[in-house]
């Protein structure tokens, strides 16, 4: 029965009372009369065919708008508003995707901005872009948090008080004035290195306008020495670039190239050759020597470990060797130039490498990493020169560049008192400078600093004034990827607080056009077209601009620099003892520098290696704690450089003895609440002369157990699943199906189900592989999904519960052999394997058997599909789940406040979340956070289960938009590969490929045939549509330790695997 | 011992129980007939900041329904006009008309004109309205007549039950694709739309989505 509520029309027949005859007659007179009886309000009533009728409408709607009558019982109103001026473009509930880049010290990441009604929410890879395969890091994809970060700056601040944007144009003004007097005196610029064209030409019109104004550049995790070297040997306005695609040998000397020193392109191409499709025959090889497990040292064949001060004497040694084997004159006379500093070294290791590395010559490539002194990078460039290199594995490019003085001249400077007003763009110098040079005190004392800064941070506290720098996501810019091809940065939003960029500061000193005018003066000089216009919209239609990578450079290795460079090399140093410690500060693969404190999914994010989240931690190896006598989570005082510093120490397999690392990055004090308080700030301990690495650290310890260390896995083994399962190339070559007959699936006889198979007849049957073999560990595809599903951070507490949110996670294990007499410490010198573990949409889902209330479901097309609605929260599907992917919302962690701490009130209760305040805590997510969430993917509450859901939404408007497409015709098919997950547009290494297994044109249809393709847990028969490809290590059977290599997969009779038994002296514990 | 409790409470506890059982009866009955979608929703007509009247626009003028919903044919969301759409006639037309006073307030200030939302779909739940217009579902068979109203009000339930109903049986909604918007067309009888419907959904592959993951995600 349907009834339709309206209020009862006025009776005008039967029984009437009057007061008046006039009333009875029903005279106009009357009628206006009675209209202005009406009390209060009136004014809102003076219509036309005002009635009584209407009167009580109006009112029953005010009262109804009051809660009172039917409508308390309705839902509350809701409201649509839509634009007044109708917006160019902008279709709600559809996205509009533009192109931009995200800058950095080695050049830009090309992205896709997705928008939704102007509001950027997700960032993607160019796939377009020549040196890009679409993927990206996770500082680009977490950048756009920052974008909506709360803690932002949103004034202009000056002496410590808000201030007016009006009042800075005033005081720029007058700063101008003083520039043209003084043709720049006394006036100097610091700033962030960046590979930005408009910004080169902006400064060289500063430098011809101000000639006396000086330039200058910092990066805490400079490469200056590295250019130096460069610059001696090849010549000013020179950059190298490593060509992995080429590079049969790759021997890492602590170059994370894979790590934190990774580009999109590096990561693209050593996988391109890293990848096993075929036999494996033209996989390369990574020889990494390191002192700390880095993502490069997961990835590599053979490690060594070595500690970072003695990296150099290492370099020297592999050098001797490549010498005496190529005969290269170059090098011989650089190997006796330098003295030998005494450490024993593994010399059968350092000789099989030079053999390896010379008998591929000119496909054999060394690199170093980036702070190593320059006369280290003095040799490595010889060698590679040795090797044949430069030309092919190393190319040698002409990047033109503004010269800047580095950050030492501008100390230099300042301590001269020839600085009157600095400028200070990006950066935090007071933060991350080295200790020694004490810059907060200098910078103090400079009369005017005016800090243009995207937070109130450090540097922001002694300046005089305070700029909000505006999110590259809000600015006109340009860059060039690492491989020079020209990038543009485009704005998605106006600046949301009015921030100003780089760009836009230096455009208003220099006097010129800033904005888009900017970059199309510059794009003016990458155009090689005659229409211009055309050429323009081109290049922000696709987000690059053609035959703009940096070209060759025509010139040649010049040894002639090497002696003077070799002479900077001091006293090598002793090896390293229980009291000859050193200590390391290797960037944070999550905080970076420092610059991402404030961003709550990166202090979330356990680091690759360590899995540490919300903090940093000293790591040491087992033996070197053993001396110390320290265990994990002990507070420890390291005095190093006449400084001290308190930190908390982890035990970290992989890590050279007696050497420790810290990460740097975190202890900051001045940021904002995510990164208040958080981990320990190791640039204290970091001076000018020690930047990567510093000898003689005294460890003392303060107190055991005193710092609680939150990991997300802080378990090592696979507990004898054969989760992981690789093999060397040889042993796949004879015999490529091994993946599928370890541990119990070599045993268990296909299963057959109980229950019965949910119907799959859908005309796309999506599925997934993971390749184990590329797969480096970055951990971007864990921010690519927490960015599309609107996933919650939940604080340090929570994770230390157990209790984070993301779908997807990297479980990372250690493999070795068990030591013998000969090598006792062979469980320190493990592999490691990265596996990425996400809801593996088993078509027997142990999950959806369970579930009381049918809140998960398993639907046609093969998804194991979660409606949040139903479930209720029994957590039985967890409980059930064997891979541990399902995510429980314990508190509503998108809409409560997950970093406030309850002050005062129950006992027992204080100092916790306030999330434990239950219905009690302040709810309501911050606007500024709601505008980065999806709108296409619901936001979770408190007590439902989730989980990777193969990116639904994706999928659906992929169907969707087939559809309408087809409208009346019949082809619903969608096109081969064009439905790619969050986690799979963001890898930057391909290793996740999602698509239809049905379509056998798809490329998951193509690689779910190879033979290492293997499920997880089969013998389940859960039947996983979720399919790994098994990693396969290519090592050098010369290499001591070879037949270690490719050792994982130990089942629980303790033998080796039980495909084709190896040759006895294969075996573990065999010392070649 | 004397007897406790007086004779007439040996009965008490079947009448309690008889009562309790009628009551539920008439709670769950109550609660089935006045508090489910059906009651609450249906009919819901709120009162607009502006007295648009569908009728007059579109029944009167002949105006389609993508004048203003433009983006119904692309959109998950079918958007409500902008101000500008709507003063693209009405700088001209009734352009001091007393009941349009809140446009024109909106077009000067900038201000949106906060239409009331009378068919809200759960935020858990996400309909697209391109792929329902462009496959031969008219806006009548969600929103009722809404060419012949002169206040907007919720004619259908839309709970999820109502849209599986059509989404297993689309030939009792299916039309000709150019009489999407054409809200009085109607078939020839019931036998027709089934026959209609069939045909179309034959030629056309209609093959709705059933299964949660349609519009759960």
């Amino acid at each position: 029965m349907k009834t339709v509520f309206r209020h009862p029309p006025e009776d005008l027949t039967g029984k009437r009372y009057w007061r008046s005859l006039e009333e009875l007659a029903d005279t106009p007179e009357f009628r206006s009369w009675l209209q202005r009886e009406f009390p209060a309000g009136a004014a809102d009533l003076e219509l036309d065919g005002v009635s009584r009728r209407n009167f009580l409408r109006l009112m029953g709607a005010s009262m109804a708008l009051a809660g009172i009558g039917l409508s308390g019982c309705r839902r509350p109103e809701a409201y649509i508003a839509p634009y007044t001026k109708s917006v160019e473009w902008l279709v709600p509930g559809k996205a509009v995707l533009y192109t931009t880049s995200m800058p950095g010290p080695k050049g830009g990441v090309p992205l896709i901005a997705t928008t939704f009604e102007g509001r950027p929410t997700k960032l993607e890879g160019n796939p377009l872009v020549p040196s890009s395969n679409g993927g990206t890091d996770l500082f680009a994809q977490a950048s756009v948090l920052d974008l909506y970060d709360p803690g932002r700056a949103r004034t202009f601040i000056r002496d410590g008080e808000e201030a007016g944007a009006q009042q800075f144009d005033v005081y720029l003004a007058s700063v101008a004035k003083d520039l043209e007097a003084g043709k720049g005196a006394g006036f100097a610029i610091l700033m962030e290195e960046q590979v930005s064209p408009t910004r080169d030409r902006f400064l060289r019109k500063l430098k011809e306008r101000f000639p006396e104004s000086g330039l200058y550049t910092y990066n805490p995790l400079g490469f200056e020495e590295h250019d130096l070297a460069v610059a001696a040997l090849f010549g000013p306005d020179i950059a190298l670039r490593a060509d992995f695609e080429a590079a049969d040998i790759i021997v890492s000397l602590d170059s994370d190239f894979l790590g934190i020193e990774q580009t999109v392109q590096s990561v693209r191409d050593f996988s391109r050759r890293r990848r096993v499709h075929g036999l494996g025959q033209d996989m390369n090889r990574l020889y990494a020597v390191e002192n700390r497990y880095t993502i490069t040292g997961g990835m590599a064949d053979h490690r060594l470990r070595c500690a970072a001060s003695q990296i150099p004497a290492f370099a020297v040694k592999l050098a001797k060797e490549v010498a005496a084997s190529t005969n290269d004159r170059v090098l011989n006379a650089v190997v006796a130039q330098l003295k030998d500093g005494g450490t024993p070294f593994d010399e059968v290791w350092i000789k099989e490498c030079a053999a390896d590395l010379v008998a591929r010559k000119g496909k054999s490539l060394v690199l170093l990493g980036d702070r190593f002194p320059a006369w280290v990078h003095g040799v490595v460039l010889a060698m590679n020169n040795a090797l044949g290199a430069f030309g092919s594995t190393l190319r040698v490019l002409s990047v033109p560049r503004v010269k800047t003085s580095s950050f030492r001249d501008l100390v230099a400077d300042t301590k001269a008192r020839a600085i009157k007003r600095l400028f200070i763009f990006g950066g935090n110098p007071v933060y991350a400078a080295p200790a020694d040079f004490e810059w907060g005190e200098l910078q103090r004392a400079i009369p005017e600093v005016v800090r243009l800064g995207y937070s109130f941070d450090e540097t922001s506290s002694p300046s005089k004034w305070h700029v909000p720098e505006a999110h590259y996501l809000e600015s006109w810019g340009d860059q060039r990827a690492p491989d020079g091809t020209y990038l543009p940065i485009q704005p998605m939003i106006l600046p949301l607080f009015g921030g100003l960029s780089q760009l836009d500061l230096l455009a208003k000193l220099a006097g010129l056009p800033a904005d888009v005018e900017a970059i199309r003066e510059t794009f003016k000089t990458f155009n090689q077209e005659s229409d211009f216009e055309s050429a323009w919209t081109r290049f922000l239609r696709q987000g690059f601009a053609e035959s703009s990578s940096y070209q060759a450079a025509k010139v040649e290795f010049n040894p002639n620099a090497l002696p003077d460079l070799l002479k900077t090399a001091g006293p090598p140093p002793g090896p390293v003892s229980p009291g000859a410690i050193e200590i390391v500060f290797p960037a944070d693969y999550k905080i970076y520098d420092g610059r991402y404190a404030n961003n709550g999914w990166l202090q979330e994010l356990p680091d690759p290696i360590t899995k540490i989240t919300w903090d940093n931690a000293i790591s040491l190896s087992k033996s070197t704690a053993k001396a110390l006598q320290l265990e994990d989570g002990d507070l420890v005082e390291i005095g190093v450089n006449g400084r001290k510093l308190q930190a908390a120490v982890m035990i970290a397999p992989g890590h050279a003895d007696y050497s420790l690392s810290l990460p740097l990055g975190y202890g900051r004090w001045v940021v904002g609440k995510v990164g208040q308080g958080i981990g320990f700030n190791a640039y204290a301990l970091r001076t000018s002369d020690s930047p990567y690495f510093a000898t003689g650290a005294t460890v003392n310890l303060v107190q055991k157990n005193g710092h609680r260390l939150v990991q997300t896995q802080n378990h090592y083994s696979m507990e004898g699943r054969a989760l992981v399962r690789e093999a060397t190339v040889d042993e796949f070559k004879r015999n490529p199906a091994f993946a599928k007959t370890v541990w119990m699936d070599a045993e268990i006889p296909p299963n057959v189900s109980l229950y019965s198979h949910p119907p799959l007849n859908a005309p796309n049957q999506w599925g997934m592989v993971v390749d184990l073999n590329t797969c480096i560990g970055c951990a971007a595809c864990v921010i690519a999904c927490q960015a599309e599903n609107n996933i919650p951070i939940v604080g340090k507490d929570q994770v230390d519960r157990g209790r984070e949110m993301h779908w997807i996670r990297v479980d990372r294990y250690f493999a070795s052999a068990g030591g013998d007499k000969n090598n006792p410490h062979l469980e320190e010198d493990p592999e490691m394997v990265m596996e990425p573990m996400m809801c593996q949409h088993c078509e027997n889902a142990p999950c959806e058997t369970v579930c009381p209330v049918n809140a998960t479901v398993h639907s046609e097309d093969g998804l194991n599909v979660m409606v949040y609605n139903r479930c209720i929260g029994t957590r039985y599907c967890s409980n059930n789940c064997p891979f541990k992917v399902r995510r429980f919302n314990f508190f509503s962690y998108n809409d409560r406040p997950v970093m406030d701490r309850i002050e005062k009130g129950l006992p027992g209760f204080q100092g916790k979340q306030q999330l434990y305040l239950g219905p009690l805590a302040p709810w309501g997510m911050d606007e500024l956070s709601k505008m980065q969430k999806n709108p296409n993917v619901s936001v979770r509450i408190r007590g439902v289960m989730e989980k990777c859901t193969y990116c639904l939404q994706r999928i659906e408007t992929a169907k969707v938009s087939q559809r309408v497409k087809a409208g009346v015709k019949g082809d619903l098919s969608l096109p081969t590969d064009s439905v790619k997950t969050a986690c799979q547009q963001a890898c930057p290494a391909e290793a996740i490929i999602f698509g239809d297994i049905k379509d056998p044109k798809s490329r998951v249809s193509q690689l779910r045939t190879l033979p290492q393709n293997y499920h997880l847990l089969e013998y389940l028969n859960i039947q996983t549509r979720t399919t790994y490809l098994a990693r396969i290590r290519n090592p050098n059977p010369k290499m001591p330790g070879a037949a270690r290599v490719g050792n994982i997969n130990v089942d629980e009779h303790g033998d080796q695997r039980h495909s084709a038994p190896r040759a006895e002296s294969e075996m573990d514990g065999g010392n070649a | 011992m004397a007897n406790i409790f007086p004779r007439w409470t040996n009965h008490l506890p079947i009448k309690i129980v008889f009562c309790l059982l009628v009551l539920s009866c008439a709670a769950s009955a109550a609660y089935w007939y006045y508090l489910t979608p059906e009651y609450m929703r249906v009919g819901y007509q709120p009162v607009q900041p502006v007295p648009f009247s569908h009728d007059i626009h579109v029944t009167q003028l002949g105006m389609d329904c993508r004048y203003c919903h433009s983006y119904v044919e692309i959109s998950s969301h079918s958007n409500v006009p902008t101000t500008q759409t709507c003063m693209n006639c009405h700088t001209q037309i009734q352009s001091t008309n007393p009941k349009l006073e809140a446009v024109r307030e909106s077009w000067q200030t900038g201000q949106p004109v906060n239409w009331v939302k009378i068919h809200q779909v759960p935020d858990f739940a996400y309909f697209n309205h391109s792929v329902h217009v462009n496959r031969g579902i008219s806006c009548v068979s969600c929103h009722g007549q809404v060419n012949h109203m002169d206040v907007v009000f919720q004619q259908e339930s839309q709970t999820m039950g109502w849209c599986l109903n059509c989404h297993r049986h689309p030939e009792n909604n299916l039309r000709p694709i150019n009489q999407v918007f054409n809200l009085d067309w109607k078939p020839g009888n019931q036998e027709s739309q089934q026959q209609i419907g069939l045909e179309l959904k034959e030629k056309w592959n209609i093959d709705p989505p059933q299964n949660c993951s349609g519009c759960h995600r």
